[in-house]
C-alpha cells in the first residue's frame, strides 16, 4: 500500500506519529500504516486510526536489528512517506532504511507538510541558530522528536488490519550486552515545572551550592550547560541543556553565569520565561531572555534565593 | 589489525554567523573549522592507532575550501587525510554524501573501523555512520560513549538516552561516537609543524565512479531564516543589587511564577 508508514520502536512515540500521520493522510490523500516490533501495542494503533499495521517479529530483541526488515516491507509496498520516532534508536534505524531505500531522511522535523508533490518540512540547523525548510522528493523519510505531537486518540472503530512479520533479524557479527538504564540522579530534567542551569560563571564546584539553595527555594531542578558537566564534571552528563543534550520545557528557567551560546539556548526555548544573571552584560542569554539582572551571581543568586523564600 | 578511518566534516563557525535585519544569514565573517563533534571521532581514532601501533587516515568531503582543513586534521594524530574539494558538497544531503563517502572508502582501502562524530556542527542530521554502513555492507554502531579493541573485537558502550548497552563486534565497522567520549588534543606547535610534512590525497568526484543520481540530493533547502527569539527582554542593570532583585521578584509575581 502507498500511503504514509509510521515506525518507532517506543509505542507511545509511534501514536504521536500517528496524529501527523492522520494529517498528511488528508492532505494525500492516502492509507496510514503502523510499523511496530511490539505486537502487544498493534491494536491500539488500529484504535487510533491506522489502516494497517505490520507486527515485525524477529527472535533478535535489538531494535536496530530490525531495520532490514522494516526496508523490504516498505520496500514491497511501496511507501510514499516515512515517520520514524526520533529517538536515537530511530535515528539510527530510519537512516539505515533510507540508505537501503535510496531515500532522502530529514532528522527532527518541526512541522511537516505536503506540498507540490514532495514533503516539505522545518528544522533547526547551526545549532539552533537558522531555520531550514526543506522539500524531500517520495519516498520522503522524517524523523519527529518525541512529543513533538500528542498521541492519536483512541476512535473506537478501529477497521485495520493487523499482520504479523516474521524477521530474520539476527546478525552474528554484533552482540549486545549489559542493557542498562542509566541511573538519574533526581528527576529528568527534561520533565522538570522549574530549572535552575549554571554555567561557566560559576568558579569552584562547591559553588553549586548556590544552584542548590535557589533551586530550593522556587522548586526547581538544577541543570548546567555543556561545559560544566562534560569539561569540569561538576553535574553528570544527562544535566547538561543543549542542542546535544537535554531540552527542557519548564515554566520557568533561571540561568546563572551563562554566555548564552545558541548550541545552549536551543534547549531551553521552550521555556515559558527566562531569567538571565550574568556580570556580562553582551552575554547573548540577555537577548534570550523575558528578565534579566547584570550583576555578580554570587552577590545576585543570595539576595534572589533569599528573596523568594519569604 | 588493519589501519582506522575517522571521516570529518569541515564546517562553517556558527558562532560568527549573523542573522541580519530580514532574518537571511551572514556567512561572510564566518570561518571554517572541523565539525566540534569530528574533533571526539579524529581524537578517538588516533588514541586507538597510538594503543593498537595501527595506521589513522581520515577522509573529507567539502566545497573547495576543504583543502585549509588538512593542516588542523593532521596535527589531530592523523596519518594522512584523502579529500574531495567539489562544489556539489554545497548541494549535498545525507544521501548524496554518504554516496560520496562510501565510494571513497571503498577505493582508499581496507579499514577496521570507520569512525565518525555524532552529527556535524552545521546540519546534525545524524545520518551519515548509519547510511555508510549500510552502503559498505557492515555493522554501524552509533552513539558511543566508549570504546576499545581487544583481540579483533571492538566492544562499544553506548548511551541513548534512556539506558546503554555494550555491543561487540567482529570484523570491520562504522562507530559513531558522542562528544562524552574523549577530549580532543589541542595540537601544539611541534604536531602543527608536522602536520606539513604528512601526505594529503585529492581525489577529484569524478573519478569515485558514482552515477548522477548517486549525486543527486533527495532532500532539497527552499529556505533558511535565522531563528528570533521573542522575548521581553526586561533586563535591571542598576548598581543596587537589592534593588534589581526586589523587581525581578516584583516581574514573576506578575507573571504567577512566586
Amino acid at each position: 500500500m502507498p500511503g504514509i508508514w509510521i515506525y518507532s520502536e517506543d509505542s507511545a512515540v509511534a501514536r504521536q506519529l500517528l496524529t501527523a500521520g492522520l494529517e498528511l493522510k488528508t492532505s494525500m490523500n492516502q492509507a496510514v500504516g503502523v510499523l511496530t516490533p511490539n505486537s502487544e501495542d498493534a491494536q491500539s494503533f488500529v484504535a487510533a486510526g491506522a489502516d494497517k499495521v505490520y507486527v515485525v517479529r524477529g527472535s533478535n530483541p535489538w531494535p536496530e536489528s530490525y531495520a532490514g526488515a522494516v526496508a523490504d516491507i516498505l520496500g514491497r509496498e511501496e511507501a510514499a512517506v516515512v515517520l520514524a520516532g526520533g529517538t536515537l534508536r530511530g535515528k539510527d534505524l530510519a537512516a539505515k532504511v533510507a540508505a537501503a531505500m535510496q531515500a532522502g531522511l530529514v532528522t527532527d522535523a518541526a512541522t511537516i507538510t505536503y506540498a507540490n508533490g514532495n514533503i516539505e518540512t522545518s528544522r533547526l540547523i547551526y545549532g539552533g541558530l537558522a531555520v531550514c525548510t526543506e522539500a524531500v522528493a517520495l519516498p520522503a523519510f522524517v524523523t519527529i522528536p518525541p512529543r513533538t505531537f500528542a498521541e492519536a486518540p483512541a476512535q473506537g472503530n478501529g477497521a485495520g488490519e493487523v499482520v504479523t512479520v516474521e524477521a530474520a533479524n539476527e546478525d552474528e557479527r554484533i552482540s549486545v550486552t549489559n542493557v542498562c538504564p542509566i541511573v538519574r540522579q533526581g528527576t529528568d530534567i527534561a520533565g522538570a515545572s522549574r530549572v535552575v542551569c549554571v554555567g561557566r560563571g560559576l568558579n569552584k564546584q562547591e559553588d553549586l551550592s548556590l544552584a542548590a539553595a535557589l533551586a530550593a527555594a522556587v522548586g526547581a531542578e538544577i541543570g548546567c550547560t555543556r561545559g560544566i558537566s562534560e569539561d569540569y564534571h561538576w553535574l553528570p552528563n544527562d544535566r547538561y541543556i543543549g542542542i546535544s543534550g537535554q531540552k527542557v520545557k519548564p515554566e520557568l528557567y533561571i540561568g546563572m553565569g551563562i554566555s548564552g551560546q545558541v548550541q545552549h539556548v536551543v534547549g531551553v526555548r521552550d521555556a515559558k520565561v527566562i531569567v538571565a544573571i550574568d556580570t556580562n552584560e553582551k552575554s547573548l542569554l540577555f537577548e534570550a531572555a523575558d528578565y534579566g539582572i547584570v550583576g555578580d551571581l554570587y552577590e545576585v543568586v543570595p539576595l534572589l534565593t533569599k528573596a523568594l523564600q519569604k | 589489525m588493519q589501519k582506522l578511518l575517522v571521516c570529518y566534516k569541515w564546517v562553517l563557525d556558527e558562532q560568527d554567523i549573523k542573522i541580519t535585519g530580514d532574518l537571511s544569514l551572514d556567512t561572510s565573517k564566518a570561518k571554517y573549522k572541523i565539525s566540534d563533534y569530528d574533533k571526539n571521532a579524529i581524537e578517538a581514532g588516533a588514541l586507538l592507532a597510538e594503543q593498537h601501533g595501527v595506521a589513522v587516515e581520515a577522509l573529507t568531503f567539502g566545497n573547495a575550501a576543504v583543502k585549509q582543513s588538512l593542516k588542523d586534521a593532521l596535527s589531530r594524530g592523523l596519518d594522512k587525510v584523502f579529500w574531495i574539494g567539489d562544489a556539489a558538497a554545497e548541494q549535498a544531503d545525507a544521501f548524496v554524501t554518504a554516496n560520496v563517502l562510501a565510494a571513497a572508502i571503498k577505493k582508499a582501502g581496507q579499514f577496521a573501523l570507520i569512525l565518525c562524530g555524532e552529527g556535524s556542527a552545521d546540519a546534525y542530521s545524524q545520518q551519515t555512520a548509519s547510511r555508510l554502513a549500510v552502503l559498505l555492507g557492515i555493522p554501524a554502531i552509533t552513539f558511543v560513549q566508549q570504546l576499545s579493541i581487544t583481540d579483533g573485537k571492538v566492544t562499544a558502550i553506548r548511551k541513548l538516552g534512556d539506558c546503554t548497552e555494550a555491543v561487540t563486534v567482529t570484523g570491520p565497522a562504522v562507530i559513531s561516537v558522542l562528544p562524552e567520549i574523549n577530549k580532543p588534543r589541542i595540537p601544539g606547535l611541534k604536531q602543527v609543524m608536522g602536520a606539513a610534512k604528512k601526505p594529503a590525497a585529492e581525489w577529484k568526484l569524478n573519478d569515485l565512479g558514482l552515477a548522477a543520481g548517486d549525486l543527486t540530493p533527495k532532500v532539497r533547502k527552499l529556505s533558511v531564516q535565522g531563528y528570533v527569539m521573542d522575548r521581553k527582554k526586561v533586563i535591571f542593570k542598576e548598581a543596587d543589587q537589592a534593588d534589581n532583585v526586589a523587581k525581578l521578584v516584583a516581574s514573576l509575581a506578575q507573571e504567577g511564577l512566586c
